[in-house]
């Protein structure tokens, strides 16, 4: 078939849509429902073209190329129409960051992970790399919402292992919905309700649990937007590298795409976008890999302890052990999860330098334990997992373990050499067909473990033994004859694990998977010895007596405590340690009643130590709270005083407000927001203020922008500014300091570095401001805006971030926002 | 006394040394001359009956020889394990001057821990109150000491601290495996049992001035430890990098924060590779074994010679011995970062001793031209602390000195405030435990006889 499109002539290949043969001849045309794996759907509208001798503007996804037709599929009509379309669609996402003019800066300004529990913007957005929306908002220069946002308030759904769902930045292209039904057959997830109140659930709103969920992720690889989250992976920053390897959690050998960052696993989906694969392939293998609890260090025997020491000791003194017991005496279990190539080589050693006959090759099996005991006479044994029970081990006289777990074997043993598994390695393995399948090496091994083959040549080199100087695992795969086997990915029929959860492998080379992927506890066939969270009621402590999401990832705590509330001055802080094993985080006091003993912190949830805060609810009590701390505001005199809060900031400022009004100030209250929905505290504010003003990046309320906009703006018109008071994150303080400092008005800002203790004994909050160092815990935290040194301090409060991903990225689900019923006061 | 070997200790945060047996104990007390004059006491801040005691050890009585102790020292298990005995008590012992002094500091540790293991602590007699109320602002080892003196008065004792955990500088400071925190969480239990209040998350200064305990609170009288304050530094270029940290950040990540146990613990730890410590005192040496045993290379930079490390010989040599390097008599002179604030390097210039300085101690020159540069990615910067400035920012009639220090009667510790005492690291800068100890004993005796006009009982 021949046709023309945008006066091009192109060849359309039977039963192809127009969109098909468009982008097959890299003629774009935006669209969003459509996906390569999913039959047409035309829900989103945004590939409409213009065809001519037909009416209006049909969809390229839905229309079949014809004979000759006379396609358009740019015209400035059509354009304007789909930038329309998506604007209708971005009312009920949150999308104030796809029109902000400082977009660029924001992103460049803050640290590369940044994300939140619910988000509400771009910037910190689990999807912001990879995403549709924002790629054709880009591609169609939006820039103007018409009408304003609209936000759902629903609760973000933590509460099913595996994935988090938010639903309030669901664009409902079905995609999800889809997937689901084309993969499995029927659809765990539908449509639910109607017109407004339409979005994606489970029927009878059961949990994706109940609802049969085989958790294979297809739902939350094809969604555009960040509605559907892979929890532990999207804390993670970008992935730098993609590679195909080959699951060995079981025989299947499903072929797998893994991404990793900076040598770190981050996700694994499937290669075959048809197929769906297992809850382990997809979402326990990045945990699994990264687990603090992997053997990063060989470990010799020394008397009663483990000795830590480097390669080089324990292959000479492993080597030493081992020629004692040359002959039938030894013996080497590994299993089949280990490569033909380490395999090749364990028995090659096991027969040729050990020249023992007891090599032993397992099957991996349900129960993690495969040998229930060891043939007699055997005194010196290689394990390269938990395959025997430890209290098998008494007669032995050396035990050598080579493995990725540390357990209650390795720890009796005489020598402990850490292994290199799965994505971590080169090599061949077979599936449960027989065929060979590759494994590549996708992410950087633990600490100093190394590949199977490796340690096992090394040993036998250190033993004098010659035919091991192998330099990588295809130069064995050369001398086994395989020849370059080929990844699993046309397959037919899902693996049986991916379509009935309970078939799932749930241990490792004897290591129990859920013990290192927290929430596999979660699923079925839960373990009875594996202990579930424990909840504590406390009785001491700081109790929590009233909290109120007040808008979307804005929460309002207020808690009880006296000798805090007794001393509270405007512009102070708290430290507050959630539990024992929290860290010591500071809040800034919102409000406070010194007669009721109570104060109020907004929180916002973006990391380990706010999540934790937020998932308390009324009644729950805080372990430690400190202050009030930090110098509060001076409140004097200034003349016109202008405050600007963004986020935190405009809780933060209420009492300032009141303080500096009081003295005698003209109080110019200055808050923005991204839309209309992230305002809050307005009637308090107008209380304590001359002049509210509220800002909004969509224009949705008040005045379109920031609030550095407003103050700009007075400043050029001559209005007669004393000072200005900036709180909020560090970007919007940043960009203030930057417009007031060429009119020279004095600006103060709230900074916030990392704390420890607070009270200026640890010097973690160091800042140069003016080119001396200042402590913000003592000194602080307000500081000359224009002194402040801001690239160090952005710098220095992301010193941890890295680290932080093993804390928020650890997979147990948690129950959703509470106090969401029908009499909750929230998002009202 | 047996210890763990280097190579395993360096890697691990358990206590290095194991202990006495029964048997070793009983062996060392038995070498005690039991001197008439006992020289040994005389060099005890707290004046420990240290005869009296080993001979307990000696006949077996190991319960009544702790009791001994603890007549004269709320905290020996402390005391047994980070006092420089070889400053005080066994340098004065007279089998020194020969062989060996009588090891009265693991002698010490012995009874204290045989006492907490055998689950027998017996609580003195607690006389009838007084009627007359004891603040002990922080609860570090002058505090805690001052408040196990009063409480046995009969006094009422409330001890305010910042931190969520009592301790003061036992608990943040001193590494797990110099002073197992089990030890210091049983010594405030002693207390605690005796009847001593503890208020956490309490800063004196913030929550509650000086002069409102007294007036407000009816406290009749207030003991200042509020310990160290901030932290100094070098005054050189960079030690805003990220990757540099004071000794008090990097020990209170580890020690109160658990951050070793991170992911199990919230706090990260500084897990680095090449680390360079720069100081030569026993917060230097504490550091430069905790990073350690976080898996670094570690370095002690400091700018004069070993003979001049205030550091104890024992803690050098732990170190050394475990695997820390020393690079003596350099100087660093500017922290270098990359692009994003990270430290990646330090250039040093090396040092000459010249004349003696006002300490006593011969003076570092700096050799000029010879700098250099050493690679590394974590700085630890432990020279020194200021004093807190928290209760003198917010007590203005406190007289100070120059220093920031409190200004105290050398001889009761008072300060220049009716009622109002001072002890330990506010008063004398930076010191040890146990002087902090021996000037919280001091105070005690005065505040009780500020209380009650009686002279302090010879217990």
């Amino acid at each position: 078939m021949k046709l023309t499109i945008d006066r091009k002539a192109v060849t359309a290949k039977k039963d192809e849509t127009v969109l098909q043969c468009a982008l097959r001849h890299d003629i774009s045309i935006p669209h969003l429902c459509t996906h390569s794996h999913l039959s047409p759907f035309g829900a989103c509208r945004l590939c409409v073209v213009e065809i001519e001798d037909m009416p209006g503007y049909p969809t390229s996804c839905t229309t079949p190329a014809a004979e000759a037709m006379v396609v358009r599929t740019d015209t400035a009509a059509l354009q304007n129409l789909r930038r329309n379309i998506l604007a209708l669609m971005m009312l009920e996402h949150p999308s104030a960051c796809l029109i902000c003019g400082r977009r660029d800066l924001c992103e460049e300004y803050r640290p590369v992970a940044e994300k939140a529990g619910r988000t509400t913007g771009c910037h910190t957005c689990n999807n912001k790399n990879v995403c549709e929306v924002r790629t054709l908002a880009e591609e169609l220069g939006f820039c103007d919402l018409p009408i304003p946002p609209s936000y759902h308030h629903r609760p973000v759904d933590r509460s099913n292992p595996f994935i988090d769902r938010d639903l309030n930045l669901c664009i409902l292209c079905g995609r999800c919905v889809r997937i689901c039904k084309h993969q499995h057959g029927t659809a765990t997830i539908d449509f639910v309700d109607r017109s407004s109140k339409t979005h994606i659930s489970q029927a009878f709103d059961r949990s994706l649990l109940d609802a049969g969920c085989r958790f294979c992720g297809s739902c939350v690889d094809v969604c555009p937007t960040g509605t559907l989250a892979d929890r532990y992976a999207k804390w993670y920053p970008k992935p730098d590298t993609i590679t195909k390897s080959t699951c060995i959690f079981c025989e299947q050998a499903c072929a797998l795409k893994l991404e990793a960052n900076k040598g770190e696993l981050v996700t694994a989906r499937a290669v075959n976008e048809d197929i769906p694969i297992c809850v382990l392939g997809r979402f326990a293998i990045p945990e699994f890999l990264n687990s603090t609890d992997r053997l990063r260090m060989p470990y010799v025997r020394v008397g009663k302890v483990l000795r830590e020491t480097q390669w080089k000791e324990a292959l000479k003194t492993t080597a030493a052990k081992l020629k004692e017991f040359i002959g039938d005496g030894f013996m080497l279990v590994c299993d089949t999860t280990s490569t033909l190539e380490d395999r090749f080589v364990f028995k090659k050693f096991t027969r040729k330098v050990m020249k023992s006959k007891n090599y032993i090759e397992i099957e991996p099996n349900y129960r993690g334990i495969s040998l229930s005991s060891l043939p007699k006479g055997t005194k010196a044994v290689l394990l390269t997992g938990k395959f025997v029970p430890s209290s098998q081990l008494n007669g032995l006289e050396l035990l050598i373990v080579q493995d990725c777990f540390g357990t209650n074997v390795s720890q009796r043993a005489d020598v402990v050499l850490p292994a290199a598994i799965f994505a971590e390695v080169n090599g061949t393995i077979l599936d449960g067909s027989g065929q060979k399948r590759p494994l590549h090496k996708a992410c950087d091994p633990p600490g100093q473990a190394k590949a199977e083959w490796w340690i096992i040549s090394k040993l036998a080199q250190a033993m004098g033994a010659k035919g091991f100087a192998y330099r990588s695992a295809g130069a064995i795969s050369k001398e086994l004859g395989i020849s370059k086997a080929k990844l699993w990915v046309k397959r037919d029929q899902a693996p049986e694990a991916a379509q009935d959860l309970e078939r799932r492998r749930t241990f490792f080379r004897g290591h129990r998977i859920c013990e290192k992927v927290f929430a596999l506890r979660e699923l079925p066939i839960r373990d009875s010895s594996v202990p579930s969270r424990a909840v504590s009621k406390r009785t001491d402590g700081f109790q929590i007596l009233e909290k109120y999401e007040i808008a979307p990832n804005v929460h309002e705590i207020v808690i009880q405590a006296p000798n805090v509330a007794k001393k509270a001055q405007p512009g102070q802080f708290v430290i507050v340690m959630v539990d024992e094993k929290s860290e010591r985080v500071p809040f800034t006091l919102c409000d406070w009643d010194a007669e009721k003993g109570t104060i109020t912190l907004i929180v916002l949830e973006v990391g380990q130590s706010s999540r934790k805060l937020v998932l308390l609810e009324a009644g729950d009590r805080i372990d430690h709270m400190v202050g009030p701390l930090g110098i509060p505001l001076e409140i004097k005199q200034y003349g016109t005083v202008v405050l600007t809060g963004g986020c935190y900031g405009i809780g933060a400022i209420l009492r300032i407000a009141a303080a500096l009004r009081e003295a005698g100030n003209h109080v110019i209250v200055i808050v923005e927001g991204r839309s209309h929905y992230k305002h809050y505290y307005k009637e308090k504010l107008e209380t304590v203020c001359d002049e509210l003003i509220q800002t909004t990046i969509d224009g949705s309320l008040g005045i379109r922008g920031h609030a550095v906009d407003v103050v700009g703006q007075k400043l050029k018109d001559g209005e007669k500014i004393d000072c200005v008071v900036a709180v909020g994150c560090l970007f919007m303080m940043m960009l203030t300091t930057r417009e007031t400092k060429p009119y020279g008005v004095k600006t103060l800002v709230a900074l916030n570095p990392i704390m420890l203790d607070g009270t200026g004994m640890c010097g973690a909050c160091r800042v140069t401001v003016d080119k001396e160092m200042k402590f913000a815990c003592v000194d602080g935290p307000f500081f000359d805006a224009h002194l402040v040194d801001w690239d160090e301090l952005r710098d220095r409060r992301v010193a941890y971030s890295a680290e932080e991903i093993h804390l928020v990225g650890r997979t147990e689900s948690v129950a959703p926002y509470p106090g969401h019923g029908d009499n909750c006061r929230c998002l009202r | 006394m047996p210890e763990q070997a280097p190579e395993d200790r360096a890697r691990n945060f358990e206590e290095v040394p194991y202990g006495y047996s029964e048997e070793t104990a009983i062996l060392e007390a038995s070498r005690c001359l039991k001197c008439k004059k006992p020289r040994c006491v005389a060099g005890c801040p707290v004046n420990i009956d240290i005869p009296g005691f080993i001979a307990l050890v000696q006949e077996g009585k190991f319960l009544e020889a702790a009791r001994k102790v603890k007549e004269q020292n709320a905290l020996p298990a402390v005391c047994g394990r980070v006092c420089p005995q070889e400053d005080q008590c066994e340098k004065l012992c007279v089998l020194g001057v020969k062989d060996e002094p009588v090891a009265v500091g693991r002698l010490e540790r012995f009874v204290a821990d045989y006492e907490r293991n055998s689950g027998n602590i017996k609580l003195p007699q607690i006389p009838p109150k007084t009627g007359k109320k004891v603040a002990c602002v922080g609860g570090g080892p002058a505090g805690l000491t001052v408040a196990g003196d009063l409480i046995k008065l009969g006094h009422e004792v409330t001890v305010f601290e910042a931190l969520q955990e009592p301790g003061g500088v036992l608990t943040y400071g001193i590494p797990e495996f110099r002073l197992p925190k089990a030890t210091v969480k049983a010594e405030v239990s002693y207390l605690k049992k005796l009847g001593v209040n503890f208020i956490m998350d309490f800063v004196v200064g913030r929550n509650s001035t000086v002069r409102e305990l007294m007036d407000e609170e009816d406290f009749d009288a207030v003991f200042i430890g509020s310990g160290a304050g901030l932290p100094s530094f070098m005054r050189i270029p960079g030690e805003n990098l990220v990757g540099v940290y004071s000794a008090n950040e990097y020990l209170t990540r580890s020690n109160l924060m658990k951050a070793y146990l991170f992911p199990k613990y919230d706090t990260p730890p500084i897990r680095r590779e090449r680390v360079a410590v720069i100081g030569g005192g026993n917060v230097a040496m504490d550091s430069a074994r905790t990073a350690l045993r976080l898996g670094a290379d570690v370095t002690i930079v400091y700018r004069r010679a070993r003979e001049q490390m205030p550091a104890r010989a024992e803690e050098i040599h732990h170190a050394e011995e475990e695997g820390v390097k020393l690079k003596l008599l350099n100087n660093p002179v500017r922290i270098i970062g990359d692009g994003h604030h990270h430290v990646v390097a330090m250039q040093c210039i090396r040092m000459e001793l010249g004349e003696p300085d006002d300490s006593g101690r011969r003076r570092p020159v700096r050799i000029e031209g010879s700098e250099f540069t050493m690679e590394l990615d974590t700085v630890i910067v432990a020279i020194g602390n200021k004093p807190n400035p928290l209760i003198p920012q917010t007590m203005p009639e406190l007289e100070i000195t120059d220093w920031g220090t409190v200004v105290v009667d050398e001889n009761t510790m008072q300060t220049s405030i009716a009622g109002v005492y001072a002890g330990g690291d506010i008063v004398s800068g930076a010191a040890t435990v146990i002087l902090a100890m021996g000037q919280g004993r001091i105070a005690a005796r005065s505040i009780h006889e500020y209380l009650t006009g009686e002279n302090f009982p010879k217990v």
